[in-house]
């Protein structure tokens, strides 16, 4: 193109004095970029673009109430969120505020006294995430401040940022929370901000499973497991790795998942208030054969497994319930096979929709549509067209990650065969 | 017109004609960037307020840079008043662009 501008004429000037820019070929309808103004510009696009990522991450932690630290695979503090840089300046040990730059795994394994087998805990925590072993770790600890007996729950989850790997550690304050928790042993519900207290046991408060022993047993078992609050985005047990405790979700999901080398999880089962996660330990196997990842936050009754053997062996109405569960777990696990396998990716997410309905016991939760694309094994965009279908329909509701199921009885005409024919396994067994 | 004013006794009164000019221009760019700072002092310093500026970012519009028959970038066009005229490069020798503006600069 250069020969279309005139020898010595004025635009051929400027090219060789360095003052042009870009030039304009007309034969190939294209602008062309000389190489000085091509490197200036992917260099400001590159700038840019990394300002606006720190700016968009840092706003997100900010806006967060837990304490927020991201660190890098030494340790060391890469950025602290503004619930932790205004925490209190005095406070020691792992709640000390450690600045960008310092190094969090030191204060935690240098940590004393008291502290000290929590900042083991949470160092070596950090160190199986960044090492990759893990996707997340959580460590709930009781600590003493000025204001009494403080509970706390550290959570870590990692990620990779152009290749290097990073920790997000997360800190709550939790004393309320686990103080409320305590009476729903009873199965009664609990006033939080917004609703009223009852006394009468609440449906919503108990796994179906266990309410549906005999009185004395049920209470007997109530006894020995512990309420807890379980997390979104929480991994519960890792495929063939011992299981340390039974769980029966009260309000909670959880999802079962497999691994296919190479690809992402894909959910096979999920397991509600009907149900117990890890049903294995009823069969007499302490290794879990999927993986178990929390799906939606809420509560569940929890056992350590040895305990849960003894007692076990000791009902024979447990051991009935859960050998009938089991059977419904592994009729829901085959029809999912066949689902995934022939059914639509609008049919199953109907399914998928309704099944979680059902065990939640709430016709709106919070989702994102690339955590449903990972769970029902296909493409991000599959998942939005097909939601968009069934919003058009008026069956859900959709939007900032949230989803309102409007009309159940349409949905599930909407969904695949499976639904129904798993939910009569369940309710017939 | 090629004088831009009509000197008048009375203040504030009399026909301007408005120099239109379009710059060319590839957004971010060193020279492109360099020629938008010294065109705007030019203008700011020999036509006050009687001009009006277009940039054209030949990236973002390269349709139109085609049409209007640019063939480098940056480029300046003074399309009005007649006759038109360009210039190429980065600005920077002010003779060159007052030339072109059809305004004598001092000392010219």
């Amino acid at each position: 193109m250069l020969l279309r501008l005139a020898k010595g004429g004025p635009e051929r000037q400027a090219i060789e004095a360095g003052e042009i820019d870009a030039i304009i070929d007309y034969a190939s309808s294209n602008v062309i970029l000389l190489p000085a103004a091509r490197a200036v510009l992917e260099r400001k696009r590159a700038q840019a673009g990394q300002q606006e990522s720190n700016r968009f991450a840092r706003a997100t932690l900010d806006a967060l109430a837990s304490q927020v630290y991201v660190l890098d695979s030494a340790g060391t503090v890469i950025m602290a969120n503004k619930a932790w840089r205004a925490s209190a300046p005095a406070a020691e040990g792992i709640a000390a505020v450690v600045p960008e730059g310092a190094n969090f795994l030191a204060v935690c394994d240098n940590a004393a006294g008291s502290e000290r087998a929590h900042g083991i805990a949470i160092a070596a925590g950090i160190r199986r995430v960044t090492g990759e072993e893990s996707s997340l770790f959580r460590h709930e600890y009781d600590c003493d401040s000025p204001a009494g007996r403080c509970r706390f729950v550290v959570t870590v989850t990692g990620f990779r940022e152009d290749g290097a790997a990073r920790a997000v550690v997360a800190r709550e304050n939790i004393t309320g929370r686990k103080a409320v928790e305590q009476p729903l042993k009873l199965g009664y519900s609990v006033a939080y901000p917004g609703r009223t207290a009852s006394t009468k046991p609440a449906a919503n408060a108990v796994n179906s499973l266990l309410a549906s022993l005999p009185a004395e047993e049920y209470q007997r078992l109530l006894a020995a497991l512990e309420p807890v609050t379980l997390t979104y985005g929480e991994v519960l047990y890792e495929r063939g790795v011992p299981i340390k405790h039974a769980y029966f979700p009260v309000n909670c999901l959880v999802s079962l998942l497999t691994t296919v080398g190479g690809h992402e999880a894909l959910e096979v089962g999920l397991v509600g208030h009907e149900g117990m996660v890890s049903v294995a330990l009823a069969l007499g196997i302490d290794v879990s054969p999927a993986r178990a990842l929390v799906q939606a936050t809420g509560i569940a009754m929890r056992m350590e497994a040895a305990r849960f053997r003894e007692e076990f062996l000791q009902s024979i109405s447990l051991q009935q319930a859960l050998h009938r569960y089991a059977y419904a777990l592994m009729a829901q696990i085959a029809q999912n096979a066949a689902c995934n396998r022939f059914h639509t990716v609008g049919e199953r997410l109907a399914r998928w929709l309704l099944m979680t309905r059902d065990r939640v016991r709430s016709n709106e939760f919070r989702l994102t549509h690339a955590f449903l694309a990972d769970m029902l094994g296909v493409r991000r965009v599959g998942v939005t067209i097909a939601a968009n279908a069934l919003q058009k329909r008026k069956l859900i509701k959709y939007g900032r990650g949230e989803i309102t199921i409007l009309d159940r009885k349409r949905l599930s005409t909407a969904s695949c065969e499976c639904y129904r024919i798993i939910k009569r396994i369940y309710d017939g067994a | 017109m090629s004088r831009p004013r009509v000197k008048s006794k009375a203040r504030g009164a009399g026909v301007t004609t408005v120099v239109v000019l379009r710059l060319y221009i590839v957004g971010g760019a060193p020279n492109s960037v360099q020629a938008l700072v010294n065109l705007e002092k030019i203008c700011q310093e020999y036509l006050k307020d009687g001009y009006k500026l277009e940039v054209v970012d030949v990236l973002e519009h390269p349709r139109r840079a085609m049409d209007e028959g640019v063939l480098v970038t940056p480029s300046l066009a003074k399309l009005s008043p007649g006759p038109t005229a360009n210039v190429v490069g980065n600005l920077s020798d002010k003779a060159k662009v007052l030339h072109a503006l059809g305004l004598k600069g001092k000392g010219t």
